[in-house]
């Protein structure tokens, strides 16, 4: 936004300020009261010893952060949000542009299919991820399939790698109705007459969807991506009942970790680093997606 | 909002205050001391209201509770005003307790479960309930199986009464194993030849004949490890010593009894291997090991017995499942809520419990206190299976750093479950892991 | 008014119906849970349970659903959900609303600062200040009461998305309506609620989606601040159906479960195609 000096401004436009601080009072406040303040208090915390159960709150300065670099729980638990993220956030996007793509062809029974894509956004987390877990057996439902396709499929949540990749699939097929929603009415707003006059120059489905779709519908893509990137860091309930972690620490990813430092093994000081910590790579993720939307991003306005 | 949720009135804040303020007293007096005795509770200046957590939601259970509350303020209306019975779910109460911990809103009594036994006990959060227990008349603590309070006290006192005392048994399906023309395990009971090789062997040819599974640790399902202890128990072996500083998986005993698991899952086909669940109680399995208070599940739709736990290379070792219920020094009224708990768990009211929960008492472990409680189960089977398994019985391994330790062998163990690992390597390599945290 | 990534010819024909044929097959693993979960409500618990699930129940039963009611006040639950999350979305729309209008359209020194404050509650997973909150929530006297579930969700960090998705439409949103309105003689305030307002009807359709189903679906926060049974919402009821030893009792969960999630997708499925387009409309397209 344009800099203003405050010195030369008319009443009326003084006025429209304060119309201006009002209407964003109640959000600014709200941040205030029950985004700040409770991140001062956890920054507060990472700097003490804090053991609930023996109701010790210790000063220990930056300790808690010295003992980060020298935990390899905490090193695996970032490569693991690192590899889930990243797997996530690819699978989460093309699947809903896939999904999005199709629905808009005008075919026999989209509406149907919409809600079917839809459907798993409003079950309970936990009943898909109990019925998930049935299926990702290593005589389940999944690998029945596969055997049908002459495939003699993993034991899924047993392997480092087919855990990760389950894990990922699962969140995926939860959420991804909510992005395909997104990118529908984005696809829906790329005008027809850009499209034809393509066609009219000899451009193939590819190219079109490449050189035109595609770039209008990047702003939508980044606000997807966001949302995607941020949520893939709070999973927490699926790791809990499909893999509790595992094997090995393969999913513990940081959420998880910090779950267990809190609640699990009342280390409420490190957790509540380890939550700084958090913080400050989900800022600085976010801050490198907005900064670079300008080389992206179609007419970000 | 509604009329339910109105706010405690002023006056009733300014008693809570009151109180607050008191206790706190009470706790710098004893030197920042979270473990220290409660006496005999003084008269608050106004009747206190109590809330203890519990996990289970079952209607009956709680309105058993209250009934017993109900009593208690009857009989104390100049202490207690109420009691109240706040349901966590099982999956997040030890996280909703903390949280309630942490926020400065300790409840006044919570259930515990067994795993969080000597952390609970070490870190001092809990009062020492000993003193007022003894000088309780009527209370009759000694009445209360010596084994069953180990795992919470330590040389100073006692943190909790354990409630629920529920030995691990074995659950066989008699239908699977007579259509495998497999020996009933019951007969060999009777024989003195029911040991895991036994168990192990019946589990494996029924598996073979039903295309089901043979024997399921219940729970244990390649993660909740320390529900293994129901087996290697039979081989005298333990994750780590007595007083919990030295790492034992390394030990021949465990090695071996590790080595038994292992080939039952891996080459015996005995045992569910990892990623398949087979639920005993469904039909999908011949026997399983579980607390007997389970046989509620059990529907009718096969025919079924419980046995006691076979015997190892070491013999036969009972195992119990236990929770405790203790008082928040942290609360507002611990001298009140110690006070409660003693009447709650005095020995009348704990033949109500015992209704639902295995009593850790001397005198209600008789098949004719329990017949009530368990209508599925025969005399002959709750004298063999419950009140013979709490004799001597040992418990699930407890640390008082059990939450890391769990986790960190949980990690260390999934190298175990693959076919052809190497035992002993896998153990030694979990010991190094575990021993700082050991001597932490 | 809608794209098209395949040649005409592609519409025509046997190749539109393998799209169909590929759409069905991708169906598969979104509906079949949901199914699974519908159809489990009528089994019993044994059957539940099989290691291979079963498509149909063998033996429907009706059972649980009436086990739903009598093991819970779950009619009252049913309401906190729905009233909690109704307040939640009214108050989430009426908030972002007039944040993401000003932050769009008002140039007031510190917009950006106090728009960039704002944006942090987006990047704040729960997990990592409901101990801070707790504290607070329970420093007011406020556990047990819906206070925490209402006022939190609409003020802090739930409602930044709102803020930020109203804020991207209101940019979109062509200045000339705007000046149309101030050579009436509408000041700032009547603008905003006599023009900009009924224009974003599109994107608040999508703020309200978004909210009503955060709220309805809230599981952590309840279990925290609420202790008692007639005060529980609906994700926290469900997990309260176990048997006398804690083991949940899997069919009347998943009838439970059944009742909370038909009604949303029933709505859902009314109210799709509206919702599809009032969000391409808004300032999410290209």
């Amino acid at each position: 936004m344009a800099t203003l000096s405050a010195g030369n401004v008319s009443a009326a436009v003084r006025r429209d300020w304060l119309v201006g601080y009002a209407m964003v009072a109640p959000v600014v406040l709200g941040a205030l009261a029950f985004v700040v303040l409770p991140l001062g208090m956890v920054v507060w915390y990472s700097l003490h010893e804090w053991n609930v159960l023996a109701n010790t709150f210790t000063f220990v300065g930056a300790e808690n952060y010295g003992r980060m670099a020298s935990d390899d729980g905490l090193a695996d638990a970032l490569l693991a949000s690192l590899w889930f993220s990243i797997g996530l956030v690819v699978l989460n996007i093309v699947l809903a542009l896939l999904l999005a793509v199709l629905l808009n062809q005008r075919l026999p029974g989209t509406t149907t299919f919409r809600t079917f894509f839809f459907s798993p956004v409003v079950v309970s987390l936990v009943a898909w991820t109990i019925v998930w877990s049935f299926l990702l057996q290593a005589d389940g439902g999944i690998n029945g399939f596969l055997a049908v396709l002459g495939v003699d499929g993993p034991n899924w949540l047993r392997h480092e790698t087919t855990a990760m990749i389950a894990v990922i699939i699962v969140q995926v097929f939860k959420n991804v109705g909510l992005n395909m929603i997104l990118f529908l009415a984005a696809l829906q707003g790329v005008p027809e007459e850009l499209q034809e006059a393509a066609r009219l120059d000899g451009a193939g489905a590819w190219r079109r969807f490449r050189s035109i779709t595609l770039p209008l519908i990047s702003p939508t893509i980044l606000l997807v991506s966001i949302i995607t990137i941020v949520g893939s860091l709070e999973v927490f309930a699926q790791i809990d009942v499909l893999t509790g972690g595992g094997p090995g620490n393969s999913t513990t990813v940081l959420v998880y970790y910090l779950y267990q430092q809190a609640f699990r093994f009342n280390e409420f000081g490190y957790a509540s680093a380890i939550a700084v910590l958090l913080f400050v790579i989900v800022l600085v993720l976010t801050l490198l997606q907005w900064q670079s939307r300008k080389r992206w991003v179609f007419h970000e306005v | 909002m509604s009329a339910q949720h109105t706010p405690p009135s002023p006056r009733l804040r300014a008693a809570v205050a009151a109180a607050a303020t008191s206790s706190l007293l009470v706790l710098t007096a004893c030197g920042g001391g979270t473990d220290a005795p409660v006496g005999e509770p003084e008269a608050p200046s106004e009747p206190v209201d109590l809330r203890m957590t519990v996990w289970t939601a079952d209607e009956a259970q709680l309105e058993l509770f209250q009934s017993i509350a109900d009593d208690y303020v009857a009989e104390n209306p100049e202490l207690v005003s109420s009691v109240t019975f706040e349901t966590i779910p099982f999956e997040d109460y030890t996280t909703s307790l903390t949280t309630q911990l942490a926020g400065g809103n300790a409840p006044d009594l919570a259930w515990i479960f067994e795993s969080n036994a000597p952390e609970f006990v070490a870190s001092g959060a809990l009062v020492d309930l000993r003193p007022l227990l003894e000088s309780t008349d009527g209370y009759a603590l000694d009445d209360i199986v010596p084994s069953a309070l180990g795992l919470w006290e330590d040389a100073e006192g006692l943190y909790a009464y354990p409630f629920s005392t529920s030995p691990f048994a074995m659950f066989v399906n008699t239908d699977q194993i007579a259509a495998a023309d497999q020996t009933d395990p019951a007969e060999l009971v009777a024989s003195g030849e029911w040991t895991f090789d036994a168990a192990r062997d019946i589990a494996a040819a029924t598996a073979e004949d039903s295309g089901k599974q043979g024997l399921v640790v219940r729970d244990f399902d390649y993660q909740t490890w320390e529900n293994l202890a129901t087996v290697w128990s039979g081989w005298a072996a333990a994750p780590w010593s007595e007083d919990g500083t030295q790492c034992t998986f390394t030990e021949p005993a465990m090695v071996e009894a590790m080595t038994w698991i292992h080939d039952a899952a891996f080459e015996d086909g005995a045992m569910p291997g990892p990623g398949t669940t087979a639920d005993f109680f469904a039909g999908d399995a011949a026997m399983t090991i579980t607390q007997i208070s389970r046989a509620s599940a059990l529907d009718g739709s096969f025919d079924w017995d419980v046995v006691p736990l076979p015997a190892g290379p070491a013999g036969k070792q009972n195992v119990v499942g236990q929770a405790g219920i203790g008082v928040f020094a942290a609360g507002e009224h611990p001298d009140v809520a110690a006070d409660f708990l003693a009447h709650f768990t005095d020995p009348e009211n704990a033949e109500q419990l015992a209704a639902y929960f295995p009593p850790p008492r001397a005198s209600l472990l008789n098949a004719e206190t329990l017949a009530d409680a368990n209508p599925s189960l025969t005399a002959e089977q709750l004298q063999a299976v419950v009140v013979e398994g709490v004799e001597d019985a040992v418990t699930k391994p407890a640390h008082k750093n059990f939450a890391q330790l769990s986790e960190t062998v949980r990690a260390e163990l999934d190298a175990l479950w693959t076919e052809d690992a190497d035992v002993e390597a896998v153990l030694t390599d979990t010991c190094s892991t575990i021993t700082p945290l050991l001597e932490e | 008014m809608r794209s098209d990534v395949l040649s005409p010819r592609a519409r025509r024909g046997w190749s539109r119906w393998l799209l169909v044929a590929l759409l069905a097959l991708l169906s598969v693993p979104f509906v079949f849970p949901t199914w699974w979960m519908a159809t489990s409500s009528l089994k019993p618990m044994s059957e539940i349970l099989r290691r291979v699930p079963t498509i149909w129940p063998q033996d429907p039963t009706l059972d649980a659903y009436g086990q739903v009611f009598t093991l819970q006040p779950f009619a009252q639950q049913y309401w906190n959900s729905l009233y909690i999350a109704a307040l939640v979305t009214i108050g989430t729309m009426l908030v972002a609303a007039m944040a993401g209008y000003a932050f769009a359209r008002i140039r007031f020194p510190g917009a950006n600062a106090l728009f960039v404050l704002v944006l942090v509650g987006l990047l704040v997973p729960s997990e990592v200040t409901i101990v801070p909150l707790f504290r607070i929530v329970n420093s007011l006297g406020l556990i047990n009461t819906h206070w925490p579930l209402i006022v939190i969700p609409i003020l802090g960090a739930p409602a930044v998305l709102a803020v930020f998705i109203m804020r991207q439409f209101f940019l979109a949103l062509p200045t000339e309506l705007e000046e149309a309105g101030r050579i009436d003689g509408l000041g700032r305030w009547g603008i905003f609620w006599r023009i900009a307002l009924p224009l974003s009807r599109s994107a608040l359709g999508a703020v309200a989606i978004f909210t009503f189903l955060k709220s309805w679906n809230l599981y952590l926060e309840p279990i925290v601040y609420l202790s008692s049974k007639e005060s529980f919402t609906l994700p926290q009821a469900l997990t309260q159906y176990v048997d006398a030893y804690g083991g949940p009792m899997w069919n009347v969960q998943l009838a439970a479960t059944t009742l909370t999630v038909l009604p949303v997708l029933a709505v859902f499925l009314v109210a799709q195609k509206q919702f599809v387009q009032g969000l391409a409309h808004s300032g999410l397209k290209g």
